[in-house]
């Protein structure tokens, strides 16, 4: 937090910092994966010596495929957020690829996988180029728009002769080398090799920059934009990439099929059982589509063989209906609690029903999963915790600090140290940051800013003030570019801003609080500045930047709060959070969207003395404010706004006590 | 003549099209449900207009006597759950789509994957057609849009006069203030989602009149109610007449000058475009900022 000289030299290395530093968590997590994936590999090469029947591969096949599947599907849709009902379409297209190259062509299948891969990500491409650049994007808009692309793909292909026309392909039984006993095991070993690779990748962008981004935007899209996140573009790589694995698993999945026609592969069962999978197992880890897709998949084997299938639906319906309501944060999270209660109960269960004889392999492995899940829940329920808690010093690695109670304003005890009465410093003459050169803005036919123009200079604080719809707010979106104005022009450190994206006005030097605080809910208090000083001007790992994010947290007096979750704080400590998190980033100028807005008189005094140490440090501050009094004690300058036009620019007491203003806040009777 | 006399049958044929977007538009801009169920709604209209038909052997209009009931029971009892264990938006787009398998599931259960049509001996609606020169109305489209034009215009006059509707606009604005004013959100939801499944036995009832029904149709309605839903405005009843009508005309006009396989993609374009242009939906009126 130094001055702002020091963060434009350091600026110049950005370019540098551009590279996903690890913290050593990829490589073991990877060295598992291939160590898991290699035993699974042995066992299915061996199955016969094994005493494994041609029926268990076809199950280990289908479960692979499944987690395959949910696992390209979880990388947009689980870590940003951005449900897709069109996981169908990246299938569908490998799977038509599989079938107009290898059954219509005789080309090789091992050259049909990637080309199946590579054209799903074009698609993938094409489909988030569209949405993601559409301003008014919400969520379900974007579920409905993939739900439309399975259909339009069926259709096409349902209508052109050259891809199906209608007609169904034939998949020959592909070759195998010599080594490969089966066809069955073949289809393993494919669906195996695409699992793995969709695994790791997946484990490597959950541990990386572009992991932590998409959880931002997951938690507060346009919040992650202001600390820096380049979102389009990270929203971009995770469809382009869950695309590409799609694709790749949908031409295994048409030589598993061996017939392949329209209405097997453009149903919406497919996007269904992906989003069940998901949901189930947990959606923000990379590991919950693998319990998911193990745990549905036997469930719907097992309807399968006790020919129960015209219920199935209705299950699987009721199933997904269950969880969003009961546990919408999936099973991860519960069985990653108590892992060894988890697979002790199922290797109990699943192990005593099989050596009984009564029950058959799927059974077993049905009732040991749901068994497992039921005592694992049970586990997890607040008041058997405590019980285990006391007997046992934990042996669960991820026993999470306990989020300290709301309450206390957070550093009410610091009031005294900077005594408010003190008039604040008079701004040094010096460079100006901010310049806004005849700014204009409509919206349709409503002109929100009227030409306004103002500066901000080095060291000031300057007040934004105006009555109800005067156009502060417009203001402030069109200063941190999430607007573009009408006409006019804003420079930020001497750098023009026009068509600028957020994210990039965020790195040349904007940062902004929002009057309703947007803090990422699934992150600590520490994290939350944390992602701030990531994606800041400067750039910096996830250690350093996890370390850095202390000294913010001192400067708002948070620290004692740095392992909370946001939704334990009161409106005060969020705000004061809001302000960590804008600081974190070194910003030249910071934006304070009516930062007092519901505040009591001492947490105003609070936030007030805060925002003098944050200016002591050498960020200039934009204050919108519509509280008078506060600003008289603050501001350097003030500039106010009437109807969208510039009617008064100067010194407190001189623009407060100006006619005109005092006529457009308190009405005419009173001037 | 060809395109006008496509462009016209499409544009009936878009009344079904307002008549099924109806209800979802509306508890989706008022209440925030997005209610894939709907669909189901609308199949279990159908299913039963059918079945009633079959058995009593009447007009299908007079099924309507018991179908309208039955659905406003249906959907208030389902936006009754939604309330209580607090589902909006996202959520609420999974829970349906999971309440939609079921539905449809059950449906096959019942009647089988095959298709069923009205017998043709007792629908009035199903071969006939009003000729005016060279252009024919058939009838069953022409029933269509009458009942789209009906009750999609009375439902926007009851959102715009009446008490129960201001409440409505009001709470969908804001529910907090609207709450505070003394507006009892519960059963305003209640009624209002009774209302939808209402429209949906409608909806269903009017499918039948010149369709084969079958438990995959649900799905195949998705994409051209949901266009018809956003560009007409979320929770705006004549917008979305207008947009059903449009929509109608577009993708008879597709079909005429293109082909039937292309109708899906420009309607997704009509979106994209939409979306891009108007957010806030084609035929809302503008609204200051």
């Amino acid at each position: 937090m130094t001055a702002t000289a020091g963060t434009t030299t350091a600026g110049s290395a950005t370019a540098g910092t551009g590279a996903p530093k690890t913290v050593g968590t990829i490589p073991r997590g990877l060295l598992v994966l291939i160590g898991v994936s290699a035993l699974v590999a042995v066992v299915a090469t061996f199955s016969s010596d094994l005493g494994l029947a041609s029926y268990h591969l076809v199950l280990i096949s289908t479960v692979l495929f499944w987690a395959t599947q949910a696992t390209s599907w979880n990388l947009l849709s689980g870590f940003a957020g951005y449900f897709s009902f069109g996981q169908g379409a990246f299938l569908g297209v490998g799977v038509f690829t599989m079938a107009v190259m290898a059954g219509r062509n005789d080309v090789n299948y091992l050259l049909a996988i990637p080309v199946g891969g590579l054209l799903a990500g074009v698609l993938a491409f094409v489909i988030g180029a569209v949405a993601f650049r559409l301003r008014s994007l919400r969520g379900e808009i974007f579920a409905l728009l993939t739900l439309a692309v399975p259909f339009i793909l069926g259709s096409i292909a349902l209508n052109t002769r050259s891809i199906d026309g209608g007609l169904g392909t034939t998949i020959p039984t592909p070759d195998r080398p010599d080594w490969v006993p089966s066809f069955q095991h073949l289809m393993v070993l494919l669906n195996l090799g695409a699992a793995t690779i969709a695994v790791a990748v997946a484990l490597a962008v959950y541990h990386s920059r572009l992991g932590r981004g998409l959880a931002a935007v997951h938690d507060a899209e346009d919040a992650a934009e202001v600390v820096g996140v380049p979102t389009f573009r990270y929203k971009m790589t995770a469809i382009v990439l869950g695309g590409v694995l799609g694709g790749m698993s949908g031409a295994i999945f048409a030589m598993m099929l061996g017939y392949v026609e329209v209405p097997v592969v453009f149903v919406l069962y497919i996007p269904l059982f992906i989003i069940l999978i998901c949901v189930a197992g947990g959606r923000r880890h990379w590991a919950g589509p693998l319990i998911g897709a193990a745990l549905l998949v036997v469930l719907t084997e097992w309807f399968k063989v006790a020919k129960l299938d015209q219920y199935r639906d209705i299950v699987l319906g009721l199933l997904l209906v269950g969880i969003v309501v009961i546990a919408p944060d999936g099973m991860f999270g519960r069985l990653r609690r108590h892992p060894w209660i988890a697979l002790v109960t199922f290797l109990v269960v699943a192990g005593g029903l099989l050596a009984s004889g009564y029950y058959a392999e799927l059974d077993a492995l049905l009732y040991g999963m749901a068994a497992s899940v039921v005592v694992t829940t049970l586990a997890g329920l607040p008041r058997v915790e405590r019980l285990w808690r006391r007997q046992a010093t934990s042996d669960s690695p991820a026993a999470p600090a306990a989020a300290p109670g709301p309450g206390t304003g957070a550093g009410s005890a610091t009031r005294s140290s900077t005594g408010f009465a003190a008039p604040p410093p008079p701004p040094p003459g010096g460079r100006v940051l901010v310049s806004v050169e005849g700014v204009t803005k409509d919206f349709g036919g409503v002109r929100a800013l009227d030409n306004v123009s103002f500066d901000v200079t080095e060291g000031e604080i300057v007040g934004l003030v105006g009555p109800n719809g005067s156009g502060k707010t417009t203001m402030v979106n069109l200063l941190c570019g999430a607007m573009q104005p009408t006409a006019g022009a804003i420079t930020i450190d001497g750098r023009a801003i026009k068509g600028l994206a957020p994210h990039r006005v965020a790195h040349a030097g904007v940062a902004r609080t929002y009057q309703i605080p947007k803090p990422f809910t699934s992150m600590t208090v520490r994290d939350n500045v944390a992602m701030a000083v990531m994606f800041g001007r400067t750039g910096a790992s996830y250690a350093e930047a996890r370390q850095r994010a202390e000294q913010c947290l001192a400067t708002v007096h948070m620290q004692h709060l740095a392992d909370a979750l946001p939704e334990s704080l009161n409106l005060h400590q969020r705000q004061l959070l809001e302000m960590a998190r804008a600081i974190a980033a070194e910003p030249a100028v910071l934006i304070l969207d009516e930062a007092f807005a519901g505040l009591n008189p001492a947490e105003i005094d609070d936030a007030v003395a805060v925002i003098r140490r944050i200016h002591a440090s050498g960020v200039s501050i934009i204050i919108v404010e519509h509280r008078l009094r506060v600003l008289q004690q603050l501001a350097t300058r003030i500039v106010v706004l009437n109807r969208g036009t510039l009617i008064a620019d100067g010194a407190p007491s001189t623009v407060l006590n100006d006619a005109v203003v005092v006529q457009a806040y308190l009405g005419r009777q009173r001037a | 003549m060809n395109t006008v006399q496509v462009v016209l049958s499409g544009a009936m044929l878009g009344g079904l099209y307002a008549l099924m977007a109806a209800g979802v538009s509306v508890t989706w801009g008022v209440l925030r449900v997005i209610n894939l169920a709907h669909f189901g709604l609308i199949l279990l209209g159908a299913y039963l207009t059918y079945q009633l038909v079959t058995i009593w052997r009447v007009n299908p209009l007079v099924t309507l006597v018991v179908t309208v009931p039955a659905l406003f029971v249906l959907g208030a009892l389902l936006q009754w759950a939604y309330d209580r264990l607090n589902i909006v938006e996202f959520n609420s787009l999974l829970v349906s789509f999971g309440l939609l398998i079921v539905m449809i599931q059950v449906a096959q259960n019942i009647w089988t994957a095959d298709h069923r049509e009205l017998p043709r001996d007792i629908n009035p609606f199903d071969t006939g057609s009003l000729s005016l020169g060279p252009i024919v109305l058939p009838y069953d489209r022409l029933v269509c849009l009458g009942l789209a034009v009906l009750l999609l215009g009375g439902g926007h006059l009851a959102l715009q006069r009446t008490f129960v509707g201001r409440g409505m606009r009001a709470f969908a604005e804001d529910r907090t203030v609207a709450a505070s004013f003394g507006i009892d959100h519960r059963r305003l939801s209640v009624l209002l989602g009774g209302a939808a499944g209402a429209s949906a036995g409608i909806a269903g009832m009017a499918f039948m009149l010149g369709n084969l029904i079958q438990p995959s149709h649900a799905y195949e309605w998705f994409g051209i109610v949901f266009a018809v839903v956003i560009l007409g405005g979320l929770g705006n009843l004549l917008g979305t007449l207008f947009a059903g009508i449009s929509v109608g005309a577009l993708s008879g006009l597709v079909g005429v000058l293109w082909s039937h396989a292309y109708v899906p993609i420009a309607v997704f374009a009509a979106i994209i475009v939409a979306l891009v242009l108007r957010p806030q939906g084609v035929f809302v009126r503008r609204r200051a900022v």
